[in-house]
């Protein structure tokens, strides 16, 4: 088979993994090829209108476990390959050189065992870092089970690691992948955030020490393959944040791949408007102080499909509102509908110069159409409803848009 | 008075110092394109290194290094009025030093972070949408970018294919940046007519395409999307479109 239908195949079987992010971490090029930057580059944008950043790809799609949502799984009849570990170092080089990309994002399938498909994903990452003197970035897959030592010495070449934990609960995963546990993939997942720590300790102590998966680990759950409720999955979210330190959960709606007794019929439309809201909800939780159970609890366990999770949180909390522009502290800023980081962190840093006035409110870049009915500008309310919850859920409900009549 | 400079920082920053330890500028402008009036007397000034980089120092002391940043990013952009902008931005930061960066909505602040804004913005996107092709030795990519933003896109791919020759060609200004055995300036330039493209490039181009098609999945496809962050100005220089487009229209 030759590099061309290697890599239709082995694109196919990737492109379901949703974290396609480079940004965290900030390298130098070092005397080869590359650097990374923080803040994340696009190279290009797919028919789905996705981000194309990294080269994501697998290494093999020979698989012996039978996950019942995976197109990979044992049990489908599907074209089959594998790369070797220097054709995907050789590829990754000539499509960064021409800045297609801003590097690798190597996943893989378990071909043999969880070590024979773990020490050949490390060839690729000693090829592209140790012969090549690649600086790009390096984001690959954990495959849990291997040996802690080939991990470990995986972990000292890529920027970033993770472990798909899919599902949310460890019934879920007995239904759909009863090859997987939890267990088997926290055993590594908080072994390697053990070592992070430990790394970023070591560095501040001694000069030179080669950094540890610099860019941190993360994580994917599919969201709609099981009947768990946002409730949760977000519970889930908020452990994995707190626990082994994630730099990010991702969320992947489910696309019917296969058939099977636990799984959505195959016709069944992916949830793309759920894994919208778990997004919304997961920048809750990250930036913006929230607890999973402010989002959700067990008296509403489900996203809002109308609102964002915050319009949603504000109109549950309305005896919390309207709060005073110029008085509220920037936590309370945070929870107005409509205002963002930025434009919090703006007004915190303004008003000590001069109270700010609903005129010059819309300069700071939030969303004056939602904010104004949940705060006040010294001392006046603008939303010109009285603050019900009702009132302001209708005046929020985007209006049917009439039928534009055209000429042509 | 009327300042005419040359079109550089340099001379843009010489029309400060004068406007300062000589007659106060009331407008700054090109002197290519200036249209003599007979209401306002107009001085055509010479550009002079030390000055202009006196000024330089003085903006990131007196200032701050985020306004020098900010008033360089205004010189960059293809705003009609751009000098007058960073005219008054830098006489109002003289004036208040490094609070200046605090106030983003003041009347003189304002039209500089929203012009710097957008010339960022350009960068940050060809920092992705920049394609190399590589032909005798030398990687070539060309855009025409709404910006003169060669000269940062420059310190980008310098350290980041240090070891590679390329040229970065803006075709709107046909204007270079040529890397060249670890050293790189900027100069006029003119593209040769056609560049050759190797088997093995073609090779790449067609690997990409696979790629770049394979990727999407298609019970997500969102063309308004991909049109929002891809505008089709930008298609021409993007292989993944340009030939996917053409293999599209022959089969
Ligand atoms: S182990 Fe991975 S590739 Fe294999 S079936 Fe399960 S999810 Fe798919």
């Amino acid at each position: 088979m030759n590099t061309m239908e290697k890599l239709a195949i082995l694109t196919e079987g990737a492109k379901y993994d949703v974290s396609c992010s480079s940004s965290g971490v900030n390298k130098k090029n070092n005397g080869g090829l590359g650097n990374a930057k923080s803040f994340g580059i696009c190279h290009s944008w797919s028919a789905d209108g996705r981000c194309v950043s990294l080269l994501k790809i697998l290494l093999t799609n020979y698989c012996i476990y039978n996950c019942s949502y995976c197109v990979n799984r044992n049990h489908n009849d599907i074209p089959r390959a594998s790369f070797t570990a220097k054709e995907v170092a050789d590829i990754t080089i000539q499509f960064y050189r021409r800045n297609y990309i801003e590097g690798l994002f190597l996943s893989s399938a378990i071909e043999h065992s969880p070590n024979h498909t773990m020490e050949k994903i490390w060839q690729t990452l000693d090829i592209l870092r140790n012969e090549y003197h690649f600086h790009g970035y390096i984001h690959v897959k954990i495959i849990p089970g291997a040996d802690p030592r080939i991990i470990h010495k995986t972990g000292l070449l890529a920027d970033r690691v993770s472990i798909n934990i899919e599902q949310p609960t460890e019934q879920s995963l007995k239904l759909l992948a009863p090859q997987k546990s939890l267990q088997s993939m926290f055993t590594p997942m908080a072994e390697i955030n053990h070592r992070i720590t430990q790394n970023s300790e070591d560095k501040k102590k001694y000069r030179g020490i080669p950094k540890y998966v610099p860019a941190g680990q993360s994580t994917q759950m599919i969201v709609g393959a099981s009947d768990d409720t946002d409730l949760t999955i977000l519970k889930a979210t908020e452990t994995l944040y707190d626990r082994f330190n994630l730099k990010r959960v991702y969320f992947s709606a489910y696309i019917p791949v296969n058939e099977g007794p636990n799984l959505p019929a195959l016709a069944s439309m992916p949830p793309l408007q759920r894994e919208h809201r778990l997004y919304q909800a997961d920048w809750l939780l990250r930036f913006y102080n929230f607890k999973a159970d402010e989002i959700v609890n067990t008296q509403f366990p489900r996203l809002d499909t109308d609102f964002d999770p915050k319009i949603a949180w504000a109109l549950r909390n309305i005896h919390l509102f309207p709060l005073e522009i110029n008085k509220a502290s920037y936590e309370e800023l945070l929870r107005i509908p409509g205002i963002g980081v930025k434009s919090a962190l703006r007004i915190v840093r303004q008003r000590r110069f001069a109270p700010i006035s609903y005129d010059n409110l819309s300069k700071f870049g939030l969303v004056l159409k939602r904010a104004k009915f949940f705060l006040t500008c010294q001392g006046r309310y603008y939303g010109g409803i009285s603050i019900d919850t009702s009132l302001i859920r209708q005046a929020l409900t985007p209006q049917p848009q009439p039928l534009q009549l055209t000429l042509f | 008075m009327d300042y005419l400079y040359d079109s550089t920082f340099d001379g843009l920053l010489t029309c400060i110092y004068y406007s300062y330890y000589e007659d106060k500028a009331k407008g700054i402008y090109p002197q290519d394109y200036y249209q003599c009036s007979l209401v306002n007397s107009s001085r055509i000034i010479v550009t002079d290194p030390i000055l202009s980089s006196r000024v330089y120092e003085a903006i990131a002391k007196k200032i701050s290094s985020q306004a020098l940043k900010q008033a360089y990013y205004v010189f960059l952009s293809n705003h009609p009025r751009k000098e007058n902008i960073i005219l008054k931005y830098l006489q109002l930061g003289f004036k208040l030093g490094r609070k200046i960066d605090n106030l983003h909505t003041h009347l003189d602040v304002l039209p500089v972070y929203q012009t710097a804004r957008k010339v960022s913005f350009e960068v940050h996107r060809f920092y992705g949408l920049l394609r190399f092709a590589e032909s005798n030795n030398f990687l070539y990519a060309s855009l025409k970018p709404d910006h003169n933003i060669l000269i940062i896109l420059a310190e980008h791919f310098v350290d980041r294919l240090a070891q590679n020759n390329f040229i970065i060609h803006d075709q709107k200004r046909n204007i270079a940046i040529i890397h060249d055995k670890q050293e790189w300036y900027l100069t006029d330039f003119n593209a040769p007519e056609n560049i050759s493209i190797s088997e093995e490039e073609n090779f790449y181009q067609e690997l990409w395409i696979r790629y770049f098609t394979h990727i999407s999945i298609e019970s997500r496809t969102n063309k308004r999307l991909q049109n929002q962050f891809v505008p089709h100005r930008y298609r021409n220089h993007l292989v993944e479109f340009k030939k996917s487009f053409l293999t599209n229209l022959s089969s």
